[in-house]
């Protein structure tokens, strides 16, 4: 029964993307977490694309990579990087997994091996809220049509590893920033989100294998 | 008339008693000198300083750790409760250390990471980056361009390539628990709940005085506070284990001891009426007070369980004042010195034999018997010099016991029955015949069994409690492990690397949880150099790493940090073994001594033993030690001992019989023992009972007791039926004191108890059919 402290943080950043992605579907209401809850539960699907950009401290330029998602609601998270390299990848209950080379699923090796995680993801991804607040303060402010979640890490090791995260949003989440204490940032810009009631039947099989 | 020596005797033997008093006084000193560590009651293996470092290594956690679960109620803060738990050991300052949270100081980790990049890589990497690093290098593209894996716990421009996120993975233990970084605890998720958990270490050795029965009370009250609040606790360790072993084996002795006592008093107050008679008992407390004394002194401690097993001493020590003393029923005329010197040869004969038969248990392996050898023979001794020289100055002087009329009665109609069976030659070798079958049929169902388990008898409640643990954890430490050896640390760990490869495949199939190896934490020098030369190759080839520079990384960042790794400077064990996230491997370095290194691989959740043979073969330096198999083996090779001792016992015996009371009687005298152990035999046969170790260790004793009554129904001092009663008193004391160790909770006792009991029984029973040869 040994320690573990790695990789966790890994983990915790994941949370942190589906958390910010949980809450895409969010409109414009009263502006408690509880209503963000019940908003996020209401919308089966949500499909867009991203843009995802690291800046680095001793880079000029960011690390940008681009590609689709989509979300739905109990299911999972699909996300299909198209450059600079083509990599599908999936959350589920069970975990992160790629696509591989033949299209089979191929789960990538848990940084964390506990299923709370997995279970913390999809209560985010349910819009559930208090899994996120075991870890984080979080603050709600602005309006419906443009709010801003601030979640600052309440323990002292996640303190050492990020600063804070930033997630805006109008009428669905637009923008995702992670500020890591050593200076670099990651920024996730959500473009053309829309709602949907249903999966195309190739998100079903990417969901069910 | 009195002898001069019936004057100075008795003086010679207080001042005998004073030293043994102060002896004892001395040796309590600091405390009671008991000890309760099982450790100590079995047979330490021989072995080189290495391996018994390595054993002292494992055993440590053993003795000295408590490992506890809680788990929080539903809703709750998962680690309030154990934090709670954590501040309430603080308090209590039975604990030196008490860990709930694991402060990381993330830039001390990170400083390490960097530096052991290399060191650290795990081995499929390293074979990696040698043989194909163009797949390396499209690997640590994917990486980074995935926000879910994008980064480790160093920002990417300090390791462009990915390595200490490699090693970082590396430093993860398998197995359910987790560190979990909101509560900063580790935590394991078992059936819904999530338990955190809670480490602490007592501040002495738990199987010291006083510390187990303190820290096993503040658990109770731990475990109260916590369900108070709907919270759950577990725990498990050594010095829980020692507290409940020593508390069963205080009580055990106590009331077997009072038990044996109470009986004792009724048997001396019904059969020799008078309430001076009770003087019979000091003998007994002088015998247990020799006997303690000298197994401090010998051993250093009295282990609980020879105090156990010592307790029925005094049923045996009693015997020497009982003959003495039940002499009355054949002499009218009984006088303390008189009567003494008339059953003196016979006492003295008899404490031989018994003598005989404890020593015969100093020479096994098992220093629970050798202790409960030298208590025995010590405390027999004093009992022995207390009858012969104190207890007839105290009943002289016209004093004599009141023979109870139905005893004597009683013996003397046995004895007529005896007679007139022993006329009607058919029956008598009828009755032969069918107790001849009966025996050959209940030996015949003898199951032989030995287990180091018989020695133990833990609670229930704490056994499932670290059964619990194992399961919710997944990790059973199992007291089986590899002894690695070399010449030097790099070929210690390639060595250790070796039985890695032959161990994975096990934790593959399920029969192995984890292991621990120091190859999984650092690889050799030779291997880091040889892989940063490698990776500074790598630097002229941009081709390789065309994935990376792809994702806009400039290849001039790469290649000053491939440059780089070629003068890296080496990681040593020491070195990698800094800081807390290495504590799982600490244990597992044994260090270089005398130009040898060696390191241990600790196994976790093994199913089987069996799994692990032959996986040293083949292998230079490593060894599997394996100490409860060795046992077990050990067991099964000491009873082949034990038989021989048993028959030396007899030669012993016949030699001394032969010296004192000529061939006829030795044969006749030796008959009496060693029917009374076949019966024994099979009476455990077809009692279902297994014979261990310990059934034969007290069928040694058997055969000393025997012995004693032989002799004293073929000298027939005072008459057959005055013998007969002597004997029957001391079979009724002794069958009292070894009859309750039969009942006792710990298998190995209980067994011993049980076939002394038997054994005397049936020395009883036969004992009576002695006749001293016809005068010629």
């Amino acid at each position: 029964m040994k320690p573990l402290y790695m990789g966790t943080h890994l983990f915790i950043r994941r949370l942190l993307m589906m958390a910010a992605l949980a809450i895409l579907p969010l409109t414009a209401r009263a502006f408690d977490l509880n209503d963000l809850q019940t908003q996020l539960r209401a919308t089966p699907v949500v499909r867009g694309q991203f843009v995802q950009q690291k800046f680095l401290r001793s880079l000029p330029q960011p690390l940008t990579s681009r590609g689709d998602f989509t979300l739905a609601s109990g299911q999972g998270l699909l996300w299909l990087l198209r450059t600079p390299i083509k990599q599908d990848l999936r959350i589920n209950a069970k975990g992160i997994s790629r696509r591989d080379e033949t299209g089979a699923w191929q789960s990538l090796p848990q940084q964390t091996g506990s299923g709370r995680e997995n279970r913390l993801f999809l209560s985010v991804l349910a819009g559930d809220t208090t899994g996120l607040q075991e870890n984080f303060d979080l603050a709600l402010t602005g309006e419906a049509n443009a709010w801003q979640l601030l979640l600052t890490p309440k323990s002292v090791l996640l303190r050492q590893i990020f600063d804070n995260i930033q997630i805006n949003g109008g009428k669905l989440v637009d923008r995702i920033e992670l500020r890591e204490t050593q200076g670099d940032r990651s920024v996730l810009q959500m473009t053309d989100a829309v709602a949907a009631d249903a999966l195309s039947p190739e998100e079903q099989r990417a969901f069910s294998d | 008339m009195r002898f001069q020596t019936e004057r100075w005797l008795p003086r010679l033997f207080k001042l005998g008693l004073a030293l043994v008093l102060c002896a004892g006084a001395w040796q309590c000193r600091n405390g009671w000198p008991v000890s309760a560590n099982l450790m100590e009651l079995v047979p330490q293996a021989a072995a080189d300083a290495t391996r018994q470092l390595a054993e002292a290594r494992i055993q440590e956690p053993l003795s000295r750790q408590l490992i506890a679960l809680v788990a929080a109620p539903a809703g709750a803060d998962s680690a309030a409760p154990a934090r709670l738990l954590a501040e309430r050991w603080t308090r209590s300052g039975l604990f030196s250390s008490v860990q709930v949270e694991l402060n990381v100081d993330v830039a001390a980790l990170r400083a390490q990471l960097l530096a052991g990049r290399l060191a650290m890589l795990p081995a499929a990497d390293r074979e990696q980056l040698a043989s194909d690093p163009a797949t390396y290098a499209q690997r640590r593209a994917r990486e980074l361009s995935d926000p879910f894996s994008s980064s480790g716990l160093l920002p990417v421009d300090q390791d462009w390539l990915g390595l200490t996120r490699r090693a970082e993975q590396a430093l993860r233990p398998g197995g359910a628990v987790q560190y979990d970084m909101g509560t900063g605890t580790l935590q394991a998720e078992h059936g819904g709940k999530r338990w955190v958990l809670v480490r602490a270490e007592t501040r002495s050795d738990a199987f010291d005085t006083g510390s187990p029965q303190g820290i096993a009370q503040q658990i109770d009250q731990d475990r109260l506070a916590l369900n108070a609040s709907g919270a759950e606790l577990l725990v498990a360790g050594g010095p829980l284990y020692a507290a409940a072993g020593r508390a069963q084996a205080v009580a055990e002795s106590s009331w077997i001891g009072s038990g044996a006592m109470i009986g004792i008093i009724l048997v001396l107050l019904l059969t020799l009426r008078r309430v001076r008679a009770l003087l019979a008992f000091v003998p007994v407390a002088v015998g247990l007070l020799t006997g303690a004394v000298a197994c401090v002194a010998v051993f250093g401690s009295i282990h609980v369980l020879t105090l156990v097993i010592g307790a029925s001493l005094i049923g045996v020590a009693v015997d020497f004042p009982m003959h003495w003393l039940g002499k009355s029923y054949g002499m009218p005329d009984w006088q303390a010195w008189p009567a003494l010197r008339r059953v003196l040869p016979g006492l003295t004969i008899s404490l031989a034999a018994s003598l005989v038969g404890y020593i015969a248990l100093a020479f096994t392996p098992f220093p629970a018997l050798t202790q409960t050898a030298v208590f025995s023979a010590a405390g027999l001794l004093g009992a022995y010099a207390c009858t012969v020289c104190q207890l007839p100055a105290w009943m002289s002087n016209g004093w004599q016991p009141r023979p109870w009329p139905p005893l004597l009665r009683f013996a003397q109609a046995a004895l007529l029955a005896r007679e007139r069976l022993a006329a009607r030659r058919a029956v008598l070798g009828l009755g032969a015949l069918i107790l001849g079958a009966a025996t050959v049929a209940g030996i015949s169902r003898l199951v032989i069994q030995d287990d180091l388990r018989q020695w133990l008898s833990l609670p229930a409640p704490l056994l499932q409690q670290a059964r619990q643990i194992g399961e919710i954890t997944g990790f059973m430490p199992t007291s089986q492990f590899f002894l690695v050896r070399a010449p030097d640390t790099d070929e210690l760990l390639r060595r250790q690397a070796l039985v890695a490869q032959k161990l994975d495949p096990l934790v593959k199939r399920g029969d192995l949880a984890a292991y621990n190896s120091l190859s999984q934490l650092v690889s050799p020098a030779a291997d880091q150099r040889a892989l940063g030369q490698r990776l500074a190759a790598l630097a002229e080839q941009p081709d390789v790493w065309k994935p990376i520079t792809d994702l806009g990384i400039p290849f001039d960042a790469l290649r000053v940090e491939l440059q780089a790794m070629a003068t890296l400077p080496v990681v040593t064990i020491d070195g990698a073994l800094q800081g807390p996230q290495a504590e799982r491997w600490r244990t597992q370095w044994l260090g270089v001594h005398n130009g040898e290194a060696a390191g241990m691989i600790t196994l976790l959740g093994l199913r089987n033993t069996a799994v692990l043979e032959g996986i040293a073969q083949g292998l230079p330096g490593v060894d599997l030690v394996d100490r409860s198999g060795e046992l077990n083996r050990m067991f099964a090779a000491t009873r082949i001992e034990a038989a021989e001792l048993k028959l030396l016992s007899y030669a012993v015996a016949a030699a001394l019989l032969l010296l004192t009371l000529g061939r006829a009687a030795t044969w006749r005298i030796l008959a009496v023992p060693l029917a009374a152990t076949a019966c024994a035999l099979a009476a455990l046969g077809f009692l279902g009972q297994p014979l261990t170790l310990f059934s034969l260790f007290g069928l040694l004793l058997v055969s000393a007791i025997g012995v004693d009554y032989a002799i004293f129904m073929y000298e027939r001092v005072a008459g057959a039926a005055a013998s007969l009663v002597g004997i029957l008193l001391g079979a009724a004391t002794t069958l009292l004191s070894f009859g309750l160790l039969a009942i006792s909770h710990t298998p190995a006792i209980a067994n011993f108890g049980l076939a002394v009991a038997l054994g005397v029984g049936f020395s009883l029973l036969w004992a009576p059919w002695l006749r001293p040869p016809v005068a010629a």
